[in-house]
Parts: structure tokens; C-alpha cells; sequence
């Protein structure tokens, strides 16, 4: 396989066809832009070291890269520096505001936009899951609903998900 | 279990989208080796949401391209290259107040500014001598051109002249017999002139007047050497005036007929086109 030559021609290819897919799925999960590129160069340095590692007969290229980008923004996110960053910035969030925010909406780009569209019930199942990479035991808990309940809203979330990928 | 039921479950979604826990993984990975339809369906749902994420793709910076080039080492000796510009720059940067910062910010720009135009006025001056040079160029292959074939024709005409100085020689000359041959039916005022040397016996022609030979034809002389005709030599198309002929010992008269290319032993007496008796 091309890539796996490791070349400058193959990560340019790489990155120019999969880069934006993958920054759409970054910016959901982490809305700061400066942060989200600093998650993706990480995510492409990942994607590059470990590309030995992807099967192909598992599935397509696109999934296990969208897997790494998701994965890597998730503990991003969870970081102790984010944490601490977000908190100053509700502290400054004036002076942001004044210079002219960065930030766009990332509620309205790629697939958080979709999942937006689901019913209320499904979306924060989706959202705590996928987006913010919560168990099902720990959105249980969370949401005050039993187990059986949070899986069976997580299956039609899903099913209907598909739906409207389509 | 039927594999419908399963594939419509949202098991393949929490397993594509990376949400399934190691156990379902498993059990999802056994099941696709044995029913193809599951396999498909998985690639349906991943090129699905690969296309959903094509389509909604937001373009990073630029600069995550850049910085991701050279981190993976693609770009070895532009790294050493420039990291010593860029401390340099940091430390004046950090050592000097603001104000003077701006100053020589501003200064920066003017010069970066002064080089841009310079460069563009460089250009278009290399553009417009490019044009000059190339059209003086073009002429001067074209003067060249004309003085070759200028020093051709000139070449050409100085042996005709020398060829036409010889001739005018041997006339005067009285060691010459010259022989006049005329068209016997004066039909198209067909003209030749032999020049017999009367010591050496050296025959040379000089066709005054004939029609071109066609390309498979050649121009034959005879001398007739008491009632019979001997071959004198062939008439080379390349000789425009006056040809060296083979060396004839004895003869009445001369003539020339048209024969096939490189000439026949008898002559074609239908196509005598001159003779000339001495």
C-alpha cells in the first residue's frame, strides 16, 4: 500500500484529502480553533507513526483515522491544561469578546450538525457518548436513567443516526 | 440470531463509530467472517459517514500542513536553515522596548516592501530583454541563413564562369577542332558544340541548347568512327557547360541521342536529337 512507503508524496496526499474531514470532527469535539489544530497536527503525527498498525481488513482507512482524531480530541479535552484554560476563559471571556472571538459554532459543522437534528432524548445520548466520550454506565448515572434505558436510546439514536447520514 | 436483526440492531454504528466495548467488538469480528451481507453493510455505514464528514470538511490552517511537514522530517535541511534566523529574530524581539520593536517592524516592512517591487521590476525587465534577445536572435539565424545561400549561388556561378572562360579559350585556341551539332530535323533548334582537343584527343561538350532529360534518360555522345558509331561518353546532368568527354582517337562526326540512364552499346537512332560532321 502507497502509504505505508512513508513519503513525503503519501502524508502530503494523505493530509490534503482527509485533513478537513478530520478538523470537522475535531472542532466538534473541541470547539477552541487554536487547540483543535494543535489535535490535529498531533492527530496526523499518530495517524503517520501508526499507520502500521491499521488493518485493512477491519474497515476503511477513513474509519480508523476518524477513530484516532475522536480519540485524541476526547483526551484533549480532558487534559488538565484544557480544564484549566476553559476556567480562565470564563474569567476573560469579556476581553475575548471584545477582540473578536476565534470561535465560530461548532454545533453547526459536520457531524454534531446531524446529530443536532435528532430528537432531544437522542442527542444528548449521542453527545455525552460520542462527543464527549462518556460510558454508558458513567451517562447513566449522569442522566439519572437505568442502564437498560440509556441502551436501549443509544440503539435507536444510532439507527436513526444512519438515517440521516444517508 | 438472524444476521438481519443484527446488522439492523445499531451494532454496526456503535462499532464504526468506535462506541462498542471490547466484548461486542469480538463478537461483531467473529460474525463478519461468516456472513458477507455484515461485512457490507459496515462498508456502507463507514463510506456513508465518510462522505458526510467529505462533504462537511472545514479546511485547517495553513500552517498545520507546514509544521507537520517539518516535524515529520520531511524537510531536514530547511529546519537548520532556518532556526538560526528565527532565535535571532526572538532575542531582538525580547531585548528591545516596544516602541522600538514597532520602529524596526516598520522599517522591516518598508524594506520587505522595497524588495517585493524590486523583484517585480526585475522581472519585467528580464521579461523584456528575454523578448528583445529572442527577436534578434531569430533575425540574426535569418541573416545567416541568407548568407549561406547567398555564398552558394556565388560559389556556383564562379565555376560556371571559370567552365564559360575555358570554353571561350578553346575557340580561340586553333589546337581546337570545334564542331558544331545542329538539330538534322531543326526541329527545336537543338545546339551543341564538341571541342576536340587535336593533340590530346580529349573531347569536350558543351550543350548549348538541349531539353531536359526526363529522370530514367541520359544524353549519350557518339563519334562516328568511319561509318560506325562509338560510344564518346555520357552527358552527367550535374555539368551545366562545359563536360569532359571520353577520349576519341579518330572521327567523322559526332552525335548525341537520348538514351535509357547510363547509356546503351548502339544508339537509338529515333532519338538523335543532334549532329555535326567535322
Amino acid at each position: 500500500m502507497m502509504l505505508k512507503q512513508r513519503d513525503q508524496g503519501a502524508f502530503t496526499y494523505l493530509y490534503d484529502r482527509y485533513s478537513g474531514s478530520l478538523y470537522s470532527i475535531i472542532l466538534n469535539i473541541v470547539p477552541d480553533r487554536d487547540l483543535a489544530s494543535d489535535v490535529l497536527q498531533e492527530v496526523f503525527v499518530k495517524i503517520w507513526k501508526q499507520i502500521e498498525s491499521y488493518d485493512t481488513i477491519k474497515g476503511r482507512l477513513f474509519t480508523w483515522m476518524l477513530n484516532v482524531a475522536r480519540n485524541a480530541s476526547i483526551d484533549a479535552v480532558r487534559s488538565k491544561g484544557y480544564q484549566k484554560s476553559q476556567q480562565n476563559r470564563e474569567l476573560t471571556e469579556n476581553i475575548y469578546d471584545a477582540g473578536g472571538s476565534t470561535e465560530i459554532n461548532t454545533d453547526r459543522i459536520g457531524l454534531k450538525k446531524i446529530v443536532n437534528n435528532l430528537k432531544d432524548d437522542y442527542k444528548i445520548i449521542i453527545n455525552l457518548s460520542y462527543f464527549e466520550g462518556y460510558t454508558q454506565d458513567e451517562i447513566s448515572k449522569m442522566l439519572g436513567i437505568p442502564l437498560g434505558t440509556v441502551k436501549t436510546r443509544m440503539r435507536s439514536a444510532l439507527i436513526q443516526l444512519k438515517q440521516v447520514i444517508k | 440470531m438472524k444476521i438481519r436483526d443484527y446488522i439492523e440492531s445499531g451494532a454496526i454504528e456503535s462499532y464504526v463509530l468506535g462506541l462498542a466495548k471490547p466484548e461486542e467488538i469480538k463478537e461483531l469480528e467473529v460474525l463478519m467472517e461468516q456472513y458477507p451481507e455484515l461485512k457490507e453493510a459496515i462498508d456502507q455505514f463507514s463510506t456513508e459517514l465518510e462522505e458526510q464528514a467529505f462533504n462537511n470538511a472545514v479546511p485547517p490552517p495553513a500552517f498545520v500542513k507546514q509544521k507537520l511537514i517539518t516535524e515529520l522530517g520531511f524537510e531536514k535541511a530547511s529546519i537548520t536553515a532556518e532556526s538560526p534566523m528565527v532565535v535571532a529574530y526572538n532575542s531582538n524581539v525580547e531585548n528591545k522596548p516596544l516602541e522600538a520593536n514597532v520602529q524596526s517592524l516598520g522599517r522591516w516592512r518598508l524594506i520587505a516592501a522595497a524588495s517585493v517591487i524590486l523583484f517585480i521590476a526585475s522581472c519585467a525587465a528580464n521579461f523584456i530583454l528575454y523578448n528583445r534577445y529572442s527577436s534578434a536572435n531569430a533575425r540574426y539565424q535569418a541573416i545567416l541563413g541568407e548568407r549561406n545561400t547567398l555564398q552558394a549561388s556565388n560559389q556556383f556561378f564562379q565555376t560556371q564562369l571559370k567552365d564559360y572562360q575555358s570554353a571561350s579559350q578553346m575557340m580561340a585556341d586553333p589546337t581546337f577542332t570545334i564542331v558544331q551539332m545542329k538539330d538534322p530535323a531543326n526541329k527545336q533548334n537543338n545546339m551543341t558544340t564538341v571541342f576536340w582537343d587535336n593533340k590530346t584527343k580529349d573531347v569536350y561538350l558543351m550543350a548549348n541548347k538541349l531539353p531536359l532529360a526526363a529522370k530514367d534518360k541520359q544524353y549519350q555522345l557518339w563519334a562516328l568512327v568511319d561509318g560506325k558509331p562509338v560510344d564518346a561518353g555520357m552527358l552527367d546532368p550535374a555539368c551545366t557547360s562545359l563536360c569532359k568527354m571520353k577520349n576519341i582517337p579518330r572521327a567523322q562526326a559526332f552525335a548525341i541521342t537520348l538514351e535509357k540512364q547510363g547509356g546503351s552499346p548502339v544508339p537509338t537512332m529515333a532519338e538523335l536529337y543532334v549532329l555535326g560532321s567535322i
